[in-house]
C-alpha cells in the first residue's frame, strides 16, 4: 500500500521536476558486474602500456597492421544437414573472401595443414547436432590462437522471412561491442580478423558482435541514414546467431595436448562465483 | 601450519613478451599490494623476437638468472647487480629449451636438437635430437634431453655419447606402440642425478634409476591431460605437475598415484616452483595470472594478474632483494631524515617547552570508562543480596508485561486484517 502511494509521488516529483534531470542508469547485472582486474580501463599506465605490448606482439598483430588480406575457409562436420549447410553458405555471404567447402572426412589438424599451404588465414568449422548448427570452431592461421564456441539460436534467413539476395557483395563493416576484459579483446580482435579491414561503405552493410553477459550476438544489418542524416534505419539480413565461448587455445587446433589459454570445462563451479561475473 | 612471522620471497617471472618482472611476496597477506611488483625490463623497448622461452638459476646460491630469449640471446640477470652479461646462442635454430651452468661453463640447447657448451677455452657442440626441454643437473656433470618422439637422455658434459637412454614402455596390449613426449623432465633431489622424473604431453609421468633399469621404474598415467611442467615437491620421490589444461597435481611415485590437486588456474600452468619455507607452490599460468597455493591445505593465498602471458617463475627465499623502486624512497627518506638531523638541536628543545603535554588528558578520559563497568559489576552483586522472593516478584512483572504486550500486537493485527478484507474487491464481491 505505502509503496503504491510513494510511485505516485514520486511520479508527481518526477514531472514537476522536468526533463533537466539526467536518467538513473538502472540497476542491471551489466551494470552492477563485478571488477575484473584484467580490464584495461581503470588500470595504471605502466600496465595499460605493457598490455598494448601484449596485444602488438601477439598472433593476430600482422592483421591490425593491415598486412594481409584474411582468406577464410568455412567448413562443416562430416555429413551437415540443410540448416547447417545454408548457415555456411551464409557466413560465406558475411565475410569477404571467404569460400565454403564440404569436410570430406578429413581430420581438423589436417584441414589446418592444407589451409597453412594454400595461405588460408582463418578456419571456421560448423559443428551440427540433430540438424541443427551447435559448435563454432574458430582457428586462427599459421599459429594460433583457437577458440571454440557454443553455437545457439541460430536463424538462417529463410526461418527470418528474408531472402539472401538482399545481401550484396559489398564488404561489410564490423561492429564489436563490449568486449572489455584481456580474454574479451583477444576474443573480439580474433572475430574482427575474419572481416577485411576496408569497407565498402557503399554497401551499407553492418556486421555487429554484440557481447552481453559473455554471449556475444551476432546480427547483420543494412542502414540507412535519414533526411536530416541525424539517425540510421537499420533493415536486419540474416542470419542470427549467438556465441558463447567454451576454450581459448593456444596454437592451432590440439584439443589433447594444445596449451589453453582459457578453458571452463571442469571449473565452472570455481570459476562462476556469482552471477555478476563475467569473463569477456 | 600457519606461520606467525611475515617472511618475504622473491619471485621472479618472465613472460612471452619479454618483459621479466620480480615480485616480493610476503607471507604475510596484508602486506601484498602492486607496489610489491616491479618491472626489470623496459617494456617500451620489447621486440617481437623479445619472448623468454627458458629462465633457470645460473648458481647454486641462486644469485644468478639465466635467461634465453626467442631471438637466441642469453642474458646473465645477478639479482642484486642487474643484467651482466650476454651470449649468443646461433649455432643451430629454434628457440633455446635449456640454460644451465656447470662450474664455469655455460650451457644452453636449442629446440632444432644442438646443445651448446663454453667453457673458458673451448666452445662444444653435441647433437641431441629434436628436444622440447633440457636440463642440467645441479650438483655434477650431467645434462638430460628429451622431446617429441625423442625419449630421455642423460649426457655427461665433455662426452659425445649419451651415459644413459631410456627405453619406452613394452607395446598396449593391442600390440601399438606407446607415443613418446617429453614435454619436462627434471632431477630428483637427494638420488645423486641418477633419478630423473619425465612429464609428458601424452600424459604419463615417468621416473627413471639410471642405475636400475633403462624402462622407468614406475610410470602413472593421466588420461587426456598433457603435462607440460614438472618440478621436485616437498618430500622425497613427489613431484608437482602442471597441465595444459589448468590443473597442477603432486604425483607420489613411489605409490605411483596422483596424489592432491591445486585449483583455481583457467589456463595452461607454464612452470612450477616451490618454496620450503612456508612450504609454498607457486605457478604461472597462460591466464596471465601468478598464483600461490598453501601445501598443506591446498588453499590459494595468492594470486595477481600480470598483463603478459607468463612462462617462467623462479623463487628464491633465502636472500631479500629490494626493489628497485622502493630503494629510490629510501634514499629520499635518508636524506630528509639527514636534512632534518642537520637543524639546530635547541629549536627543538624550544618546540618541545612550548608544546602543552599531552600525557594526562587521556588518563582522565580512561579514568569514567574504567570506574563505569565496574558500578554495573556492582549493581548485581548488590541484587544478589536481596531477598529470593523480591526477585521472583520482579521476574513474574516482566512476564506479565511481557504478555500483555503481545496481546495488543494480536489484536492491532486481527484489526488490520478485519480492515484489509473489508477494502478488498474479491471479498466485497
Amino acid at each position: 500500500m505505502a509503496r503504491g502511494k510513494d510511485k505516485k509521488k514520486r511520479k508527481l516529483e518526477k514531472k514537476q521536476e522536468g526533463d533537466d534531470v539526467p536518467k538513473k542508469v538502472p540497476h542491471t547485472l551489466e551494470s552492477l558486474r563485478e571488477k575484473d582486474e584484467t580490464m584495461l580501463v581503470n588500470v595504471d599506465e605502466e600496465e595499460q602500456l605493457e598490455a598494448q605490448k601484449d596485444m602488438e606482439l601477439d598472433e593476430l598483430s600482422s592483421y591490425y597492421e593491415n598486412s594481409y588480406e584474411p582468406k577464410v575457409l568455412i567448413t562443416y562436420s562430416d555429413n551437415p544437414h540443410t540448416k547447417t549447410r545454408v548457415f555456411g553458405k551464409e557466413l560465406t555471404r558475411m565475410i569477404p573472401n571467404s569460400i565454403s567447402r564440404y569436410r570430406q572426412r578429413s581430420s581438423v589438424k589436417r584441414i589446418v595443414q592444407s589451409s597453412i599451404r594454400e595461405q588460408v588465414t582463418d578456419v571456421i568449422i560448423i559443428n551440427e547436432n540433430q540438424k541443427q548448427p551447435n559448435g563454432f570452431l574458430l582457428i586462427h592461421l599459421p599459429n594460433g590462437p583457437t577458440a571454440h564456441f557454443r553455437l545457439s539460436s541460430c536463424k538462417i534467413t529463410p526461418e527470418l522471412q528474408k531472402d539472401y539476395k538482399e545481401i550484396t557483395t559489398h564488404r561489410p563493416e564490423v561492429i564489436l561491442n563490449n568486449f572489455s576484459t584481456r580474454l574479451g579483446l583477444t576474443v573480439g580482435r580474433m572475430l574482427g580478423a575474419l572481416f577485411h579491414y576496408e569497407p565498402q561503405f557503399r554497401g551499407r552493410r553492418a556486421v555487429t558482435f554484440h557481447n552481453q553477459r559473455d554471449y556475444i550476438f551476432f546480427r547483420h544489418h543494412r542502414y540507412e541514414f535519414t533526411q536530416d542524416g541525424k539517425r540510421a534505419k537499420l533493415r536486419e539480413l540474416g542470419p542470427r546467431f549467438t556465441l558463447k565461448l567454451i576454450s581459448l587455445q593456444q596454437g592451432t587446433f590440439d584439443s589433447k595436448r594444445g596449451d589453453y589459454e582459457w578453458i571452463i570445462a571442469g571449473r565452472r563451479h570455481q570459476m562462476e562465483t556469482s552471477r555478476r561475473k563475467f569473463f569477456l | 601450519m600457519l606461520i606467525s612471522e611475515d617472511k618475504e620471497v622473491e619471485i621472479f617471472v618472465a613472460s612471452k613478451i619479454g618483459s621479466f618482472k620480480h615480485i616480493k611476496y610476503h607471507t604475510d597477506h596484508t602486506k601484498n599490494t602492486k607496489k610489491c611488483i616491479e618491472n626489470l625490463v623496459e617494456i617500451k623497448t620489447l621486440q617481437k623476437d623479445d619472448g623468454i622461452t627458458r629462465m633457470e638459476w645460473g648458481n647454486k646460491e641462486r644469485t644468478e638468472i639465466l635467461i634465453g630469449r626467442k631471438n637466441q640471446q642469453v642474458q646473465v640477470y645477478d639479482i642484486l647487480e642487474g643484467f651482466t652479461k650476454s651470449y649468443t646462442a646461433d649455432f643451430s635454430n629454434g628457440d633455446i629449451v635449456g640454460l644451465g651452468r656447470y662450474k664455469r661453463r655455460l650451457i644452453a640447447g636449442l629446440s632444432s636438437g644442438v646443445v651448446k657448451i663454453w667453457s673458458k677455452k673451448s666452445e662444444e657442440l653435441v647433437n641431441v635430437g629434436k628436444i622440447d626441454r633440457m636440463r642440467v643437473y645441479e650438483d655434477g656433470d650431467v645434462f638430460a634431453t628429451g622431446g617429441e618422439e625423442n625419449d630421455l637422455k642423460i649426457w655427461r658434459i665433455g662426452e659425445p655419447t649419451p651415459i644413459f637412454v631410456a627405453k619406452n614402455l613394452p607395446h598396449d596390449w593391442l600390440q601399438l606402440r606407446r607415443p613418446v613426449w617429453v614435454s619436462d623432465l627434471c632431477f630428483l633431489n637427494n638420488e645423486g642425478g641418477n633419478v630423473v622424473a619425465v612429464c609428458s604431453r601424452h600424459g604419463y609421468v615417468r621416473l627413471y634409476d639410471t642405475r636400475a633399469q633403462r624402462r622407468p621404474v614406475t610410470s602413472v598415467d593421466f588420461e587426456k591431460m598433457a603435462a607440460t611442467c614438472i618440478t621436485n615437491s616437498f618430500d622425497d620421490r613427489q613431484v608437482l605437475v602442471g597441465f595444459g589444461r589448468g590443473q597442477l597435481h603432486q604425483v607420489d611415485l613411489r605409490k605411483g598415484k596422483p596424489d592432491k590437486g591445486f585449483k583455481g588456474s583457467a589456463g595452461a600452468i607454464t612452470d612450477v616452483a616451490t618454496v620450503a619455507e612456508g612450504r609454498l607452490v607457486v605457478s604461472t599460468s597462460l591466464d596471465r595470472q601468478l598464483r600461490v597455493h598453501q601445501f598443506e591445505t591446498k588453499e590459494l593465498v595468492y594470486k595477481q594478474y600480470l598483463t603478459s602471458k607468463l612462462t617462467c617463475v623462479l623463487v628464491q627465499s633465502d636472500i631479500s632483494v629490494p626493489l628497485k623502486h622502493a630503494e629510490k624512497e629510501i634514499k629520499e627518506e635518508v636524506k630528509d631524515e639527514i636534512k632534518v638531523e642537520t637543524d639546530d638541536v635547541d629549536d627543538f628543545d624550544q618546540l618541545f617547552e612550548k608544546m602543552e603535554t599531552v600525557g594526562e588528558k587521556p588518563s582522565k578520559k580512561k579514568l569514567p570508562l574504567e570506574e563505569l563497568p565496574a558500578n554495573k559489576k556492582i549493581k548485581p552483586s548488590s541484587e544478589g543480596r536481596t531477598d529470593t522472593d523480591l526477585e521472583e516478584s520482579l521476574t513474574d512483572d516482566a512476564i506479565k508485561k511481557l504478555l500483555k504486550s503481545t496481546e495488543k500486537q494480536k489484536r492491532k493485527r486481527e484489526q488490520k486484517k478485519r480492515e484489509k478484507k473489508a477494502k478488498s474487491v474479491f471479498h466485497n464481491a
